[in-house]
């Protein structure tokens, strides 16, 4: 049986690694969803939520790998071209929560349309660069830009800077392990530091306010800077063992904002220390280097490039949200893949691993 | 193949060590950042949390109180309501500010200047109080809004009332908000404290205070107490009950409504002071929250000087008084004898300069002298005598330095001496001069509190008591006057007979079943008058009217009482101050009501 062997190929460490993660995640959801009454604790139910949520993900996960990613060669136009269409939809009929419109009421759940769209940007550009099999030039690489600056433009409106950004760092990513003609390369070094400040204008003021935060960063504590002021108090205060399961004072005492999202990482820092943060770290970069492995081992260049747009989708927001929880990056909403609270980006998240099993389990499925 | 990727910069294997150098990278770089935090920096940023949750409030004490000799209340302590905020919990403190002074009717300046003098005196997370005692309206207002504004706080304080303001505020003076000197000066006071500014408030400020207390508070990012436990309970201060009778003080209060000067009782046998009047007074409630400009302007222009304490800050020549002194001085001598008599023609002759007496006595001797009040009989005791042993005397006698009173700025007046004479004018003592000193008039200076005291004395046997504001003061020692008995006895008498003698110049004061002895003064006043005044030809006639003195004591079988009165421009001292002792005499004797 076809199916049988598949099973036996899976790459059981992801697997298990994400298992990990997820379930680290939702503890650390319910110590953050606790907060103290009097000299009581009171718990929110977020993280009964996110298990469903992360049962609802693990299936979506299971679908996708039972079909051949190659399939998704040819239909990854189709995906994204719905991703576009439903970010088209959003800027009508979208719900605005806290200032942005980025969700489809789909009446049984709220739908993010980004998030579709970074699974289209990963198809569309793996199956565009597994043809070309040169390095790339200018006009291959404006041809991607062109595919990936339409979904992102539409996400940057929302306004969601973080995903925008993370499209096209993805991108970006994929095409440098693509490789690139040495003097095109040149002229990407020479033009990249103009296009930066151009891009200043294309800003909203509060993420204006947030970059400038982010380089001085005890300039107004109890405005922007508040975040990365009282995440590094959380992360630091933890000291080396950290202050146990539930006993954060930052997170429980809600010093600590976006604790349940953006900030997990402060909540998990302050509770398992310099110990449980290396511990989750070292999870990560073995996660990350188990899809690097399944890049080698794929059997077709799509395959490899699936896995490779899946690893510099995990990578970066792993990157920006720990860099930003640490003090090193400025603040710019993306979420801790697994850590954080979002029944979205969870399923996405899911559905992006699966890709990877996916591409994984069929590494001996045909000889070329 | 191989040559498409020739035109690379990259080999084959870039993009695997590419995203293997991105793993590690990322690994390391955020472990050596996690390590600098929570190893590194741990210590540092647990504090931080600590100071997050942890907040520290002052618990006021309430200040003593104070009450008069039988108990009643003379000063209180009222709840008064602050506005304060805490920085930390504002989200924008400008606009907050704003919204204070919108509030408090303050001028947007002023709030910021209190805003900025402040806040360096304030810890994180404190209290920081920008308005004091709210009006109801004001109150209303802030409770109904201030949930819109995090950081706004109002604060309890008590606030310091004195039921009794202009009667006794020279005695007790006020309290008000403690400067920037004084609280770099004293550790213990905060920013919005009051502090005992004059009067006993001020000199008894230690007794009074009490300690405050310390309150520890956890909070959460919102700054809602989650759990408070006191570490210190607050200390009240201490109530003083003073020797101050009220009855007595609100009389004498009441006697000098309208003039200038002072009234002081003390109870004759133990130094206590029964009554510490100065007229004109203020209101010392005024103070307490800081004064209006308008208010301030009133008092400072006011002519009479209201915030001066007469009893113990002003100085005056005591004028006939003084005779008191040089007959107990003469008597002393064993080359004087009491029966000698003078002629006085009317005036005396020294050199080119005439020295006048008020009336031809005729043949006067020393207790003539006293009871008529004979200038003539002291130019001749003055000469003989000489400025030496005069001022020795004096100042034996408990004038020339301060009483001791527990009052704050107590002058010491002035005896002079021949070297202070040199210093000061750089010129001899003269034969004038000691005319002059003879009669307390040219440069000596007492205070009534001085005069007063030395009634007392003359009144009990020879003793110079501290004069005393608290009941239950430890008694110390008094001094003895440098006078023999029989001395302190004769002029004793003398000043009885002033009263009942058909000539005497106090026979005002006669009272029934009481034996009063009295002792009229009139001190010459030159250039006091208040230049804008000047061409005000009733003002010149009020400024140019001597000070009018009367000393007096009184005893009946339980108690003895020193009462001194002057009063500024009053002219003679039986025409302006013996009435005010007349009429306190009839209070104090007044069996209707108890005293003591």
């Amino acid at each position: 049986m076809v199916d049988r062997q598949l099973f036996l190929h899976i790459n059981w460490s992801i697997l298990a690694i994400v298992i990990l993660l997820f379930i680290a995640g939702v503890l650390n959801l319910y110590s953050a969803s606790a907060f103290r009454i009097g000299d009581g604790t009171a718990i929110t139910p977020f993280y009964k939520r996110q298990i469903l949520w992360g049962v609802i993900s693990i299936l979506a996960m299971i679908t996708t790998m039972l079909f051949d990613y190659r399939h998704l060669k040819n239909s990854s136009w189709f995906i994204f071209l719905v991703a576009v269409a439903s970010l088209i939809a959003v800027l009508f009929w979208g719900k605005t929560i806290y200032g942005a419109q980025r969700w489809l009421d789909l009446g049984f759940f709220n739908f993010q349309p980004s998030e579709l769209a970074k699974v289209g940007v990963v198809l569309v550009t793996s199956a565009f660069l597994s043809k070309i099999n040169h390095s790339l030039g200018l006009r291959d690489i404006l041809k991607v830009l062109i595919i990936v600056i339409i979904p992102a433009y539409l996400i940057a409106r929302q306004p969601d800077l973080g995903s925008a950004l993370l499209l096209v760092f993805l991108m970006a990513g994929m095409l440098i392990y693509h490789g690139i003609r040495k003097n095109t390369f040149k002229t990407l070094l020479l033009t990249t530091p103009i296009l930066i400040p151009s891009g200043w204008i294309f800003l909203k003021d509060y993420q204006k306010v947030r970059l400038l935060t982010f380089l001085n960063p005890g300039h107004d504590p109890l405005g922007s800077g508040y975040h990365v002021i009282q995440s590094q108090i959380a992360i630091g205060s933890g000291g080396f063992w950290g202050k146990g399961f539930m006993e954060g004072t930052q997170s429980q005492l809600r010093f600590l904002p976006e604790k349940h999202t953006d900030f997990a990482f402060s909540v998990y820092g302050e509770e398992w220390g310099f110990i449980g943060s290396l511990i989750l770290l070292f999870l990560f970069s073995l996660f990350l280097y188990q899809i690097f492995l399944s890049s080698e081992e794929a059997k077709d260049k799509f395959g490899t490039m699936l896995c490779v747009g899946v690893f510099f989708y995990f990578f970066w927001q792993i990157f920006i949200n720990i860099g930003m929880v640490l003090g090193l990056m400025p603040v710019v909403g993306v979420p801790l893949p697994f850590v954080s609270y979002g029944g979205t980006s969870l399923l996405v998240n899911f559905i992006m691993v699966g890709l990877v099993l996916n591409v994984s389990m069929r590494r001996f499925m045909f000889k070329s | 193949m191989s040559l498409l990727k020739a035109n690379s910069i990259f080999n084959e294997k870039f993009g695997s060590y590419f995203l293997l150098f991105l793993i590690i990278s990322l690994f390391c770089i955020f472990s050596v950042r996690l390590w600098y935090l929570q190893v590194y920096k741990a210590n540092f940023f647990s504090q931080k949390a600590q100071d997050n949750l942890q907040r520290r409030q002052l618990i006021y004490a309430p200040r003593g109180l104070f009450l008069d000799r039988h108990g009643e209340l003379l000063a209180v302590n009222e709840p008064s309501y602050s506005l304060a905020i805490i920085r930390e919990d504002c989200p924008d403190i400008e606009a907050t500010l704003e919204q204070i002074s919108r509030w408090t009717q303050m001028p947007a300046d002023q709030v910021h200047d209190e805003f900025k003098r402040g806040k360096g005196m304030v810890r994180s997370f404190e209290n920081q109080i920008i308005a004091s005692n709210l009006s109801f309206d004001t109150l209303t207002r802030v409770e109904t809004e201030s949930p819109y504004w995090p950081g706004v706080k109002i604060v309890i304080q008590p606030r310091r009332r004195y039921l009794q303001g202009e009667v006794l505020s020279h005695v007790l003076g006020y309290v008000a908000r403690a400067s920037e000197d004084e609280l770099t000066r004293d550790p213990e006071l905060r920013l919005g404290d009051n502090v005992g500014k004059q009067g006993l408030e001020l000199s008894m400020e230690r007794i009074l205070r009490g300690q405050k207390g310390l309150r520890k508070m956890e909070v959460d990012a919102s700054g809602r107490v989650l759990h408070q436990e006191v570490l210190d309970y607050p200390v009240p201060g201490n109530n003083i009950q003073l020797s101050i009778d009220l009855g007595i003080q609100q009389k004498a209060f009441d006697l000098m409504d309208g003039k200038s000067g002072s009234v002081i009782v003390i109870d004759a046998d133990s130094g206590q002071v029964l009554a510490l009047v100065s007229a004109p007074g203020y209101d010392n409630n005024e103070f307490v929250f800081g004064i209006s400009h308008e208010k301030w302007q009133n008092i400072l222009s006011n002519p009479h000087h209201p915030l001066q304490n007469r009893s113990i800050q002003s100085t005056y020549p005591p004028g006939s008084v003084f005779k008191l002194v040089m007959a107990g001085l003469a008597h002393i001598q064993p080359d004087i004898r009491a029966a000698d008599r003078i002629f006085c023609s009317g005036s005396v002759a020294l050199g080119n300069r005439v020295f006048r007496c008020w009336k031809g006595h005729g043949w006067v001797d020393m207790k003539k002298s006293l009871v008529e009040s004979c200038d003539s009989y002291y130019y001749q005791l003055g000469d003989r005598l000489g400025v030496d042993r005069i001022s020795e005397f004096a100042v034996g006698s408990g004038f020339g330095r301060s009483t001791g009173i527990d009052l704050p700025h107590e002058r010491s007046g002035l005896i002079p001496t021949r070297d202070w004479k040199r210093q000061r004018f750089n010129d001899g003592w003269r034969g004038g001069d000691n005319f002059n000193l003879a009669i307390g008039q040219g440069f000596i200076l007492v205070t009534p509190l001085q005069v007063a005291r030395f009634v007392a004395a003359i009144a009990n046997g020879g003793s110079l008591y501290k004069p005393s504001l608290l009941l239950d003061e430890k008694k110390v020692d008094p001094v003895q006057l440098p006078w023999s008995e029989s001395s302190r006895n004769f002029v004793y008498q003398a000043m009885i007979e002033t009263v009942e003698g058909e000539r005497g110049t106090a026979r005002r004061l006669y009272t029934d079943g009481v034996i009063v002895g009295g002792k009229t003064g009139t001190s010459q006043v030159v250039g006091l008058m208040p230049q804008h005044l000047e061409d005000d030809p009733e003002a010149v006639d009020y400024w140019l009217r001597h000070h009018g003195w009367m000393a007096a004591f009184a005893r009946n079988n339980d108690r003895t009482y020193s009462i001194v009165a002057l009063v500024e421009h009053g002219g003679s001292g039986s025409r302006a101050a013996g009435p005010v002792v007349r009429d306190l005499l009839d209070y104090l004797f007044d069996e209707s009501h108890p005293h003591q």
